[in-house]
């Protein structure tokens, strides 16, 4: 049989035992089906093993180029490498559904495993029910607007045009998308049991003790998957930026910003019992955004240099997040009275009033996001001109965003449940304050100015040495312990945050770009740095041809960046090249080739200071949510009001 | 919970949930109706202005200053040797060049957009045509045009005013044709 | 305390002074090219998908960006600039959304929303304190002491 046909036989078999979930789960509440749970085991293992064999032929169809599959015609060439040949699954729309459902696919067998132990328990059951309609809406785009395995007549000696030249020259290509991936799918759980929470009544803390790691995890993920795909963009796209505030960026920063809300608030919630409808909504609202960033990746509505080929999948993606939004919303009014918070927080001055400020500024932070995302197409609809929202805007608005926030994670780890006394907390935050003046002062003298830069590298100092301060007590009382477990990895993770946001202050502000015309020979000196065009060489490779430029700096290395033309898919790309210290990066790019080998190339050279913090503090940030999802010392409940409902204890 | 608790509640609830559920609404339809962003037409902010200045030297040699032609139609013709429509749309230019030269009711002028000048002589003496071509820093005047990309003409006409633009390749019938019914439109 | 009080004091300061001089000391003129470049990142290239005049590498691009450094040579104002970008391009070249008519909604929006959901939090937390202290009721702590021992139990 050929690929694609058992490949649709495989989404056609998924597809049908994502239906009969919703069936029989169904059956199952409704008290007709006493042993659903085994017919769930058997549906997730059919579904799981069909999703998997889905990826493995369409892997198997790239691998041995099989031109028979139209996907395979489209994306894959016998030339492209073998490394980003395997990653060509995720380079286009139909691939990336796979890869997405076999990461749902994954995800829904864990949460077999989690809680196949309770399997009387309603909330499991409404939860499955939730997922099952997820896993159906994934696995019928597959069958209808992105069918992954058509099938295509390739004539004789034909061979494809490979993917996007920009997805296949950096190795980054094939980690950046499944992480990021891993992400956004792995909120599907915490949603499924938003849902069943809402549906059963039990609104209580039971549903969040059951997918808090869950939650940690996806958003691990997703933090990881923006900071390589910000990495990816520095090394590939050959301008020296990182991000730029481009609707398909901002996509996938939206459900990250509201995730980021919920880690923090979930603790009140836990802690105190309170922000019951605030958690849920957070939940919900970063799952429906990451469909929504999903309809702007693919449907073009928005421009972005990251967008998919426009495809007939945006009003189905749509469809799909006007049911969530729908059913959620309905949920939440009718749970209204349910919901009502139990405490009431005694003082602004106290861990929850800070979390609930850290809240308020997420959300602000997240609105800013969105509105400047879409503002461009609400003008349009309202009065026909086409503007642009960008850089300027996202960064004057965020910036004070930017600054409160790492005010806040300065001070709201020293700051104790309930109520603090302004003694204690100045006692508390007296050293954490003078490595925040000191960064200053040390900045101050190695040059740096602006008081932008200079506040965002004194609050980053102070909150930097806020976490220190939280990991060293607690690594002091616990021994190793003390890194481990929600707080302290907590602790880890903000230090990542101080990291990039000083990197993020420092290369913004200090950004130099220069364009420069060259002589082979020539010598030009830029903000401190010397660079020297040696001359130029020529590289054939089975799938481009590339012509580089060989690039001395500071006379200690040859780099060089150039310019790749993908014969095949008829596509000329910029090959940058970066010198990475812990101090600077210096970028270059080749803006243009002389006609001779001899003339002049025209150079763009870009120079940075602390860009490789940047990917430094994304991985501490990753590590440090490593940390957390190990557990750490259990705590008790602080005040009588915030108890678990007994019931979901024993649970 | 008392029944008044639980009623205040409940509005308290449908007053959050309702703004929102209003917002996404709006988003939705929004999203739903909007046209992929590649649709979108470009527009000219140039149309019924005073054509902005296009002079310097030419590929011959001599000196073109586009306000010595008021009087005539100006096809201010920006194209790059390196653009497959440029080439398909030259014989055009060619046509419509000659039929009016006679005439002396209209005239093309020809500026390379990012392109080198050995290129560009190579070009006309492959192609012909024999009109005014720029190449020496035309990029200022690409920029005063709101050029895009290659081929963009625009049509200049006697007043010195720009009276259509016209994005891709072009033909001669095309040109007449839009040259005949702007002078209709102002005879009306 | 008073020992604290000493050291927060110096801790301002040393703070505020650092924060002045970085603001004050610039540090050195802006060359033209800096200025250029930074003027550059405030457009869009028109013809890109989502990539500013000073990023993109295409010809139009490169003629903007060649353009703007020659008004910055000729000592032009960032308005002048912008309008004229504006005038030869469209509206959409500039990332900058206007203050003013319709587009003012972008800026105004989400300082609104910031000072509703502070000024919310300000009565909530009003509230609260009006209201005094909540006992917690003998349900309250039958639950705690079952879910402690529970806890327990699993511990």
């Amino acid at each position: 049989m050929s690929n694609s046909s058992l490949g649709a036989a495989a989404v056609a078999l998924g597809t049908a035992c994502a239906l009969a979930g919703i069936v029989i789960v169904a059956l199952g509440l409704a008290g007709r089906r006493p042993r659903w749970f085994a017919d769930v085991v058997r549906l997730v293992t059919v579904m799981t093993a069909a999703s998997v064999a889905s990826v493995v032929i369409m892997e198997r169809a790239l691998i041995t180029r099989d031109f028979t599959v139209a996907f395979v015609a489209e994306n894959g060439s016998s030339r492209t490498p073998a490394l980003f040949n395997v990653a060509t699954l995720w380079s286009a729309l139909e691939g990336s559904i796979l890869l997405w459902t076999v990461i749902l696919c994954g995800y829904v067998v864990a949460v077999v495993l989690k809680f196949r132990h309770r399997r009387d328990d309603p909330m499991v059951a409404w939860a499955f029910l939730t997922l099952f309609v997820v896993c159906s809406f994934f696995f019928l785009l597959m069958l209808g607007p992105a069918a992954p395995f058509g099938s295509f007549d390739p004539p004789v000696g034909y061979d494809g045009r490979g993917p996007n030249p920009l997805l296949q020259n950096h190795i980054l290509m094939a980690f950046h998308p499944p992480v990021l991936y891993l992400g956004y799918v792995g909120f599907t759980v915490p949603f499924a049991f938003a849902i069943s929470a809402l549906v059963t009544g039990r609104v209580g803390e039971g549903w969040l003790l059951a997918t808090r790691r869950w939650t940690v995890m996806a958003w691990g993920y997703l933090t990881l998957g923006i900071v390589l795909g910000a990495w990816w963009s520095y090394e590939t796209l050959g301008w020296g930026g990182y991000w730029a505030w481009d609707p398909v960026e901002n996509a996938s920063f939206l459900p990250w910003l509201t995730g980021t809300a919920f880690l923090h608030s979930v603790m009140v919630q836990e802690r105190r019992g309170m922000l019951r409808v605030w958690n849920l909504s957070l939940v919900i609202a970063t799952f429906s955004l990451t469909i929504l960033g999903t309809f702007i990746t693919r449907s073009g509505v928005l421009q972005s240099v990251h967008a998919f080929v426009e495809s007939g999948i945006g009003p189905a993606i749509l469809g799909f997040f006007g049911l969530i939004v729908v059913v959620s919303l309905g949920l939440i009014a009718w749970r209204g009275d349910e919901l009502r918070s139990p405490g009431r927080i005694d003082s602004p001055i106290s861990r929850e009033g800070a979390f609930l400020a850290n809240n308020v500024l997420f959300a602000a932070f997240a609105f800013i996001v969105l509105l400047g995302t879409v503002f461009p197409l609400i003008v349009e609809a309202i009065d026909g001109r086409t503007i642009s929202v960008g850089n300027p805007y996202f960064e004057r608005m965020t910036m004070p965003v930017g600054f409160v926030l790492l005010f806040l994670m300065a001070i709201a780890p020293v700051l104790p449940w309930r109520k603090a006394s302004t003694t204690v907390l100045s006692q508390r935050l007296i050293w954490p304050a003078w490595i925040g003046v000191g960064s200053m002062v040390f900045a101050l003298v190695v040059g740096a100015r602006g008081w932008a830069p200079m506040l965002a590298f004194g609050l980053g100092g102070f909150a930097g040495g806020a976490a220190l301060r939280q990991v060293v007590l607690a690594t002091r009382r616990q021994g190793w312990r003390g890194l481990v477990g929600r707080t302290n990895g907590g602790m880890i993770v903000h230090m990542g945050v101080v990291l990039i946001a000083i990197a993020f202050a420092a290369s913004n502000a200090y950004v130099r770009q220069g364009e420069f015309t060259l002589q082979p020979g020539e010598t030009v000196v830029f903000a401190d740095h010397t660079l020297t065009y040696e001359g130029s060489d020529f590289v054939e490779y089975p799938n481009r041809s590339e012509r580089t430029a060989r690039v001395n700096i500071d006379g200690a290395k040859v780099y060089e960046p150039g310019i790749a033309t993908y014969p095949f898919a008829g596509q000329t790309i910029g090959v940058p090249s970066v010198r990475s210290t812990p101090i600077d990066d210096i970028a270059l790019s080749v803006l243009q080739f002389p006609e001779g080998i001899d003339d002049a190339v025209i150079l763009r050279v870009t120079i940075q200071p602390l860009i490789i913090w940047l990917w430094i503090g994304g991985l501490v940030m990753a590590a440090g949510t490593v940390l957390a999802v190990v557990p750490g010392r259990r705590r008790q409940p602080t005040a009588p009001t915030s108890a678990p409902i007994v019931e979901e204890v024993m649970a | 919970m008392t029944e008044s608790a639980r009623s205040d509640t409940t509005r308290l609830a449908l007053w959050t949930v309702l703004p929102v559920a209003v917002a996404t609404a709006l988003l939705l339809v929004l999203l739903a109706t909007r046209s992929p962003g590649s649709e979108r037409a470009v527009s000219s902010r140039l149309l019924g202005e005073v054509a902005p200045l296009i002079e310097g030297p030419t590929i011959e040699g001599d000196w073109f200053d586009i306000d010595d032609h008021r009087g005539q139609w100006v096809v201010v013709n920006f194209f790059s040797t390196t653009c497959v429509p440029c080439i398909q749309e030259h014989p055009e230019l060619v046509n419509f060049q000659e039929t009016h030269a006679s005439v002396g009711d209209a005239t093309v002028v020809s500026v390379s957009f990012d392109d080198q000048a050995a290129n560009v002589i190579d070009f006309f003496a492959e192609h012909g045509g024999d009109w005014p071509v720029l190449v020496e820093d035309t990029g200022t005047f690409a920029v005063r045009y709101g050029v895009t990309g290659v081929p963009e003409s625009y049509l200049v006409a006697p007043t010195g005013v720009v009276a259509a633009k016209l994005i891709g390749g072009i033909t001669a019938a095309e040109l007449d044709g839009r040259i005949s019914g702007l002078i209709e439109a102002a005879d009306a | 305390m008073s020992r604290n009080l000493v050291g927060w004091a110096a801790v301002f300061m040393v703070g505020a002074s650092a924060l002045i001089f970085a603001a004050v000391d610039s540090g050195g003129p802006v060359t033209n090219a800096d200025r250029a470049y930074s003027l550059a990142k405030d457009f869009a290239c028109p013809v890109c998908q989502g990539q500013s005049v000073a990023e993109s590498d295409v010809p139009v691009a490169r003629n903007i960006r060649r353009e703007i450094r020659v008004w910055v040579d000729e000592g032009r104002t960032d308005g002048y600039i912008r309008d004229q970008l504006v005038s030869f391009y469209d509206e959409d070249i500039d990332y900058t959304p206007s203050a003013s008519g319709i587009t003012s909604l972008v800026w105004i929006l989400p300082v609104v929303g910031a000072a509703g959901a502070g000024a919310g939090l300000v009565v909530v937390f009003r509230r609260w304190r009006l209201e005094g202290e909540q006992e917690a009721s003998a349900a309250d702590i039958a639950l705690v002491a079952a879910a402690r021992a529970e806890a327990e139990d699993r511990g």
